[in-house]
């Protein structure tokens, strides 16, 4: 079941992890710079492909390493892990920057300035590395249906909603709820069967 | 509906109804999001990786050392206190370790050095007294108004007794060579009054040394020296008798 019990992580990179953000809290330059290192080609990859500008996604990703430094505390360990954490912050300063490039109406003001929530992670999470589960994740999309994988690449990437995406792609808002929908379901069994 | 809400792509009408059940504490809806969410952040992956130029991880790394290093100046630290203050720290505590132990020694030596004046002084109270008796006894023996009285033995083997007394200072009863009670037994004077049909009056109790030699002062005898017939010595258990328990062993008549 997707709501399993959750125990305490012991992959020994989130452990890592884990230990280089308390570090942070002791203005510890080092574990910045290792945090850096470990993650920074994963979120500039993500900023970049949101943007599609570099100069942009790394403004964005200066950001976003900058918030990790200034505000450590907020991300609470025991709630869920640091990576999707890490992911969530910088899909929404990437978002924020294109709606405001875009001139489009924020959706969300309030999240401009807020660091996201720590999401839980289910049980499978832990049995995964990071590197085995980005290829499983690439490797599921690609199976997927080109029409409901872009239908979840704009709204991933481009933050458009549901009705924003029928309206792109030209179908009828309840398949597209469909497409998305499932393409998730997917996802989620996808790693559930690891 | 859980996902889309993650994912960011419900309309702004299903938005506002799911947050609005959120509100009302509902427990398993927050936590299926929270997994929702962290779902949805695996999207992430679907994004290649991409290396970011190395300007901006020395922006960053500037940027950083910079607030660390001004957050370390306004952070009080070991390091930020000078070497001699801690020094003089160091030594004031020291010092008041040592006036601590030194106050406390002193304490000890003045109570032990006043238990040594008290115990002197109770010892000198003890040979003044003892030298006021002696100085009692000496002139009740040396004093011509001191009335001599041998007491004789019942025993012939044993030596003779000899008492002085004077009307106001008392009696010094002296003797030599006497046998030593056995046990705890001791040796008890007694007066015996004029008086026709008069007790034995009990007086003091001693016990002869080693050498079996003694000298008794009664300071203060029960009885008048010119109402007392004889003075008597018994053998008694510890601590006297209210009347004697055994045959008199000396005797001698005031007269």
């Amino acid at each position: 079941m997707f709501l399993a019990a959750f125990i305490p992580t012991t992959n020994p990179e989130v452990s890592l992890d884990v230990t280089l953000v308390n570090r942070l809290l002791q203005r510890d330059v080092s574990a910045f710079e290792q945090l850096y290192d470990r993650h920074s080609r994963a979120i500039y990859g993500l900023v970049l492909r949101i943007l599609q500008q570099a100069g942009t996604a790394e403004e964005v990703v200066q950001d976003v390493f900058l918030q990790l430094w200034r505000n450590a505390a907020q991300y609470d360990s025991s709630r869920g892990p640091f990576v999707p954490w890490l992911f969530t912050l910088a899909r929404n300063r990437a978002l924020d920057t294109l709606r405001l490039k875009s001139e489009r109406q924020r959706r969300r003001e309030d999240q401009t300035e807020e660091l996201p929530p720590v999401a839980s992670a289910p049980e499978y999470e832990k049995q995964l590395d990071e590197k085995r589960r980005a290829e499983k994740v690439r490797a599921l999309m690609a199976s997927l249906n080109p029409q409901h994988k872009r239908a979840i690449e704009l709204a991933y990437f481009e933050g458009l909603s549901h009705s924003e995406i029928a309206a792109s792609l030209k179908e009828p808002l309840g398949t597209v709820k469909s497409w998305i929908r499932n393409g998730l379901l997917r996802l989620k069994e996808e790693l559930q069967a690891t | 509906m859980y996902e889309a809400y993650a994912l960011g792509v419900l309309d702004p009408a299903e938005r506002a109804a799911l947050e609005a059940h959120l509100t009302g504490g509902c427990q398993d809806c927050a936590k299926t999001i929270d997994e929702a969410r962290w779902l949805v952040s695996q999207l992430a992956y679907m994004a290649p990786e991409a290396a970011p130029s190395d300007m901006l991880k020395g922006r960053l790394m500037q940027t950083v050392r910079a607030e660390a290093h001004a957050a370390k100046r306004f952070t009080p630290s070991r390091s930020a206190i000078p070497f001699w203050m801690w020094a003089g720290v160091a030594a004031l505590f020291l010092f008041s370790l040592y006036s601590t132990w030194n106050s406390q020694r002193l304490e000890r030596e003045i109570q032990a050095a006043n238990q040594r004046a008290a115990a002197i002084l109770q010892e000198r109270r003890e040979l003044d007294a003892q030298l006021q008796l002696a100085k009692r006894a000496a002139i009740i023996v040396t004093d011509p108004a001191s009335l001599k009285i041998a007491l004789a033995s019942q025993d012939p083997q044993t030596p003779a007794l000899e008492a002085k007394w004077h009307s106001q200072l008392g009696i010094v009863l002296t003797g030599q060579s006497i046998p030593v009670p056995s046990g705890n037994r001791v040796l008890q004077l007694w007066l015996i009054p004029k008086a026709p049909g008069g007790k034995p009056i009990p007086s003091l109790t001693f016990r002869p040394d080693a050498n079996g030699k003694f000298v008794l002062l009664v300071a203060n005898p029960p009885e008048l020296m010119a109402a007392t017939k004889a003075l008597a010595i018994t053998e008694e258990p510890e601590g006297g008798s209210a009347q004697p328990s055994t045959t008199p062993r000396w005797v001698g008549g005031v007269s």
